[in-house]
This record gives structure tokens, sequence and C-alpha cells, in this order.
């Protein structure tokens, strides 16, 4: 069953076409790494899935919710969507505890005492149990996008999306953050990443998109996109980055 | 939550304070079974309205009306607005009738009625004690003079100034025209003769050097065609004083015994000249009081001007092209009014327009208000938006509301931004306050122009509210600067 369905997909910067048509579907369970030179738009794609950008053509459908349809409650898809930002975007006013509890107290998903013992087996899985008191001004970098992790799946979301979530990380950090996705992967979570780490997307990624210039250019399986690329911007691009 | 809950709490105690000061702040008598006229009259006109050393309002006009007032079964309410926003409060319908040694010219009379005259005035040159070079008029060629706005030496000047080749500087109260004279920026002043003479015994260190010119009455006026039953007791009152003899012991009381009101010697009736310490010393429970009125307005005018921050700083930072329009006319009409024009606009010019009056404290209120909301709209705003956007992006991407998004985890950070600003601000509106004794607000200017009317002692006067000023602001952004500390602290 699919959870995405992306048809025809546009979406403008002023006169600046940044997405200029895009079709793609991601299955249940099914791990997607977007990848392509800066610019491409991935990000912008990526960020269409949840609305943080308007659309200006095509559908988007989530879990069955038509994203493209202005009456529909924007809010409530969201919370089955959760996203991670290549800056962490954690609430400093809060501890790491209350960034976590803080939508399903405030959306009234749980009580006080459900959403903290929730949170507290959260940062268990993200290996962060010590810093639940912490303030995110204490933690390091890879510390920090683990928490945010711990945050989007408070929500207990269907399909996570992840922003380049190791690009602002210092390189002895990204092995953490990277390893609990692959947990997440392995426990069958819908995954959208968009990212520079093509071993991750090589190994943990069920298929491989690459994007050029506001379009799909390829598609296909990490063996087939990485080992047999079939076109020629493909192959430019792999060359630089590999 | 902690800082939501102390901001609650400040509201809360913001609000105590407002209605705890609010009885202080002068209102409106219950209806008695006899009717109150509001009178407005002049700041700084001695001998005719000045405040004693009690802080009391006495000089000849007003006592002539309160006892003009008695004898007619009347009541009055004196309100003390300085000569031309007096005239001005008059034609807008804010007083019943004006007592301000108004003197009686056919300009006038096109657009008040006048009683019958009710001292007979004239102008006379005044110069410094010190100055021997200006002997008569012929001296003042190529000289600047200085004048008050308004009085019988000011038309006498005019109408002297080019037979004699003098320049004139206009100004807005006796005293700064003195200031003016002492100071050496003109070399003489005109000035109504009873008016002079009573500064020159206080010791104002001006001299008399010339005779008295022949001039007018002065006159107790209303609106053309207005509030004649008034003028009509006003006249009865003053024959019944004066037949009484009265009248004569009311002028008497101020300018001595002898043909006083004709123009004769002045007496010895007044008070000694204090020393700058004496003086201090008794202007202070009027200076303290003056402070007070100072933080109560500043604090009332704070409070509406964030909550006016709030709903059009909100709508500045808003998707919505139209509230952000409606948002950003705000910030630019009201910053860009000079908040003397704006009171004077609040004052006089809406309630003339409208035919409605208004008390000078609710325009002072409304003026201050609306010139810090627009800088508070903008403070408001610049916090909002200092916010990295990934913080609103983070919220509603976990399916949080905007509202909610910006309650709890936008405005929390923005405060802490904000908070320097808001300082600022509160320092800037406790000073503007000292605007609006333009129009005649009571606040601690107010009271030491009060004190400088019958003083003429510039000097030790603004030096004194200066280092009130002073004290007062450093000790509020003390106390600013722990709770910013506070604040930041989280």
């Amino acid at each position: 069953m699919d959870k995405i369905k992306v048809t025809g997909l546009k979406k403008s910067f002023g006169s600046n076409e940044v997405l200029k048509g895009i079709d793609m579907e991601v299955r249940e369970g099914e791990v997607v790494c977007v990848i392509g030179p800066s610019g491409s738009g991935k990000s912008t794609f990526l960020r269409c899935l949840n609305l943080l950008e308007e659309i200006n053509g095509g559908r988007v459908i989530v879990d069955d919710y038509d994203l493209s349809d202005k009456n529909s409650d924007i809010n409530k898809i969201r919370e089955n969507i959760g996203m991670v930002f290549q800056h962490f975007n954690l609430f400093p006013h809060m501890s790491v505890l209350q960034n976590i509890m803080f939508a399903p107290t405030e959306l009234k998903k749980q009580t006080k005492e459900e959403a903290r013992k929730q949170a507290l087996s959260l940062l268990e899985r993200v290996g962060l149990a010590d810093k639940a008191n912490a303030y995110p001004a204490s933690l390091s970098g890879g510390q920090k996008q683990r928490v945010a992790i711990a945050r989007a799946l408070a929500m207990n979301p269907d399909v996570m999306l992840f922003d380049e979530p190791t690009s602002a990380l210092d390189p002895e950090m990204v092995g953490e953050v990277l390893g609990v996705m692959q947990d997440l992967a392995r426990e069958g979570m819908t995954m959208v990443i968009v990212t520079h780490e093509m071993g991750f997307a090589r190994e943990v990624g069920h298929r491989v998109i690459f994007m050029d210039g506001g379009y799909i250019v390829e598609e296909g399986t990490p063996e087939e996109v990485f080992g047999n690329p079939q076109h020629e911007r493909t192959i430019s691009f792999l060359e630089k980055v590999l | 939550m902690r800082i939501q809950k102390k901001v609650t709490g400040l509201l809360a105690l913001l609000i105590f304070f407002f209605s705890f000061v609010g009885s202080l702040v002068p209102s409106a008598n219950a209806a008695e079974a006899k009717k109150t006229y509001t009178i407005g009259t002049d700041t700084t006109f001695a001998p005719f309205e000045f405040q004693d050393v009690n802080g009391d309002f006495v000089g000849i006009d007003i006592d002539l009306i309160q006892a003009i007032a008695e004898d007619q079964g009347f009541k009055v309410k004196i309100q003390s607005l300085g000569f031309n926003a007096a005239v001005q409060a008059l034609q807008s319908g804010n007083v019943d009738g004006v007592i301000a040694g108004m003197s009686i010219t056919d300009e006038r009379k096109q657009t008040f009625d006048f009683s019958d005259p009710y001292f007979e005035a004239g102008p006379i040159m005044g110069v410094a004690a010190n100055n021997d070079t200006i002997k008569s008029y012929e001296d003042l060629r190529g000289k600047r003079v200085a004048v008050k706005v308004g009085t019988e030496g000011a038309t006498f000047a005019e109408s002297i100034k080019d037979q004699y080749g003098f320049t004139l500087a206009t100004f807005d109260d006796s005293s700064q025209m003195v200031d003016e004279v002492k100071a050496g920026g003109s070399v003489a002043c005109f000035e109504d003769y009873p008016v002079l003479a009573y500064g020159i015994q206080q010791g104002n260190g001006l001299k008399i050097v010339t005779d008295k010119e022949k001039g007018g009455s002065y006159g107790f006026a209303v609106n053309k065609g207005q509030n004649q039953e008034l003028l009509q007791m006003f006249n009865e009152g003053l024959a019944n004083l004066k037949s009484s003899g009265e009248y004569d012991k009311i002028v008497a009381n101020y300018l001595g015994e002898g043909d006083a009101a004709e123009g004769g010697e002045i007496g010895a009736g007044t008070t000694p000249k204090m020393s700058p310490l004496d003086l201090v010393w008794t202007s202070m429970p009027a200076f303290l009081k003056g402070m007070g009125y100072t933080l109560y307005y500043t604090i009332i005018s704070l409070f509406f001007a964030f909550i006016l921050g709030l709903i059009f700083g909100s709508m500045k930072v808003s998707h919505n092209k139209f509230l952000r329009g409606v948002g950003t006319v705000f910030v630019d009409l009201f910053r860009g009014i000079p908040l003397l024009i704006l009171a004077f606009f609040v004052y006089f010019a809406i309630p003339q327009a409208f035919g409605f009056t208004m008390e000078v404290w609710a325009a002072a209120i409304i003026a201050l208000s609306l010139n810090a909301g627009a800088y508070v709209t903008e403070i408001i705003r610049g916090g909002i938006q200092s916010i990295d956007k990934g913080q609103m992006e983070a919220a509603r991407s976990l399916g949080v509301p905007y509202r909610t998004a910006m309650r709890k985890i936008i405005l929390p950070q923005a405060i802490k931004v904000m908070v320097p600003s808001f300082i600022n601000q509160m320092v800037i509106t406790l000073k503007d306050t000292s605007i609006m004794s333009v129009i005649g607000l009571v606040e601690l200017t107010q009271s030491g122009k009060l004190v400088i009317a019958r003083t003429y002692d510039t000097f030790t006067v603004y030096l004194t509210l200066a280092i009130m000023y002073l004290i007062v602001i450093t000790i509020l952004t003390k106390i600013a600067d722990r709770l910013e500390r506070r604040v930041s602290r989280g």
C-alpha cells in the first residue's frame, strides 16, 4: 500500500520554479533516500510532503489525506508525519524532556504522566536517558539531533521525514545519528531521507531517488542507482561525491 | 511556564496599581444642587493666577472668580491649563469660561463674549536689572525683544517694532520670557504692568525703566453666544464685590494698598525671596506629588501601549496582507506624528471637530499610549522575527497550531529579546510625560513650571527636576536590569 503518493507536484518561489512536476510514491515501511546536487529541489520536495511549503500544482496524498485539498486539516495530518531538520530546531527554552513532551501534551494526545513515560523510553531508545533534564544548549550536535528524532517520534507518526539530518554535524557525530535512523528503518518505519551520506543511502535505503533541476532524474534500488547509473547527470554527480 | 506566570503576576500588579492610583485622578464631583462651571486659566500669570507655597492656586483671578461664585451661588472647578491651552479649551468646549488676565480686544470679541472689565492693565517694558544700556524704546533698535504670546504687551510691542526697529521673540509663558531677558537672548520684554511689577517684587531679576503704556482691560470670557447666564452672573457678582469693597481687598492682597488696580505702587504684601534650599524644601511635596503622577501616567500609558503593541505587532507578523497593512499604517502614523502635535490633536482638535469634551489626563494617556504603542509594536515585531524560522517550523511539523506555537514557542523566546527595548521604551515614555505639560497635565514638569511661575527661580527648579528624573529613571532601570537577568535565566 502507498503511504505517500505524489503526482505532478509543482512549486515556485516567485518566478523561480523549483519543482517542475514530481511523480513518486512511497510504500509502507519503505526507506527512500533522496540525493542530488544542492539547488536540485530535494529539500523543497521534502517540505512539500508536510506542507511546510505551499504546493502550487499537482497532488500530494499522505495516509489517504489529500494535502493539496485546501479543506483538509493540516494540523491533524502533520501529527502523523514526523520531521527532523538539518539544524535540529530544538526549543531552547525547554529541557530535553519538555521538548519531547510538548506536542503530545499540548495536543491532548497524552496526559502529562503518559507523555513523561513515553519521553523517557524514547530517550532510552536514542541513548540519551541521562540527558532528560538537560537543556539543548548543553548538548552536542549529535545529541541534539537524537533528541529531535525522539521529539518527532513522540507523536507516534506513521511517516518520518529527514531533511539532511547529518549535514550540520561534526564527522565523529554522524554515526550516532545514522545509527538511530537505521534502528528506525529496521523497525519498519516509513522514511523519506534527504541526505548526502551515500554510504548510508546504499546500506539502509530500499530505494534511491536522484533529483536534479526540479525533476526526478533517476530512481531505483541502491544497487541500480549506485552500481549502474543510467543517466549522464547521475553519473557525473556520483563521480563527484563518491 | 514560569515566564508566563510572572507575566500574569505583573499584569495583575499593574491592574491593581491602576485601580488603586485611579482614585488620585481628579474626577468630576457628583452632581450637586449648585451648578458647577469649569473655568480655564493660565498656569504662570502671577499675580492673577499662580500656585502658592502650599500648592494651592491663588491670584487675583482665582480669588475673584471664587468670590463671584460665592456671591452668585454657583460652583467653579478651576483648570490650570496655560493661556493658549485655556483659550483653545474654551473654543473646543472643554471649559465653560476663561479667566486668565485676558485683555479685551476687538479681535477676540469675534470669537468670545467678554464680561465687564474687571481689571485695568497696560503694557510696560522690563529689562534685566544689570542692564544700563536700555533706557527707552529708542535703545531697542536692532535688538531682540521678548513677549508672551497673546498678551497686551505682545500687541503693543508688535505695534511699535517697526517704528523702533527691533525684532520679537514669542514665548508661551511669563517665566520663559523673563529667563530669555535674564539670559541675554533678548534685551527687554513687554508685559502687562501688574504681572511685571509683581515679578520684580518677587526678585525675578528685571527692572522697569519706562512708564506704563495706556492699555486695555482684562475680562472674563465665554464662547460667543454660549454660557450667557454665567457671563451675567459674573457681571452681577463683580458689581456686588466692587460696591461691598471685597474687590479692593482681593486686589490689595496681591498688589498692596493704594490704586493698585490702576497701576499704582506695588505693595509689600508678597512673600520674601527664598534661598534655593528653602525653595526646594518647600516645593518638595508638590514635586513628589508631581513625580507620583508622572509615574502613574507612565505606567497606565505603557500598559495600553503594550496592549496596542501586542495587537498590531501580531498583525505585522501575520501572513495576511491586509492585517500586515493595518499594522504598518498604525506604526507609521503614530511614530510619524510628533508627540506634541498628537497631544494637541487629541486634546483640542478632535473634541472641537466632533463636539465633545475630554479631560486632560485622558487626552494625555491617549497620546502617550498611541505614541508608545507604535514603538512597542515595532519592538514586538522585531522580537518575534528575530527568532529562527526553524522554531515555528519545528512546532508546526508536530501538528501544533500557529497560535499555540506562537504563544508557547516563539513568544517566550522573543520576550527575552524584547526586554531591553521595553526598558528603553519605559524610560522614553516616562520622560515624554513632561511633554504633556503643554496641555496642562499636572505631572512633575508642570509642578516645576508652577513653582517657577511664582518664584522665577528657573535654575534651582529645573536642576531639582532634572535630578529627580535622573534618580527615578536610574532606580527603574536598575530594577528592570534585575528583572531582565531573571527572565533571561528562564
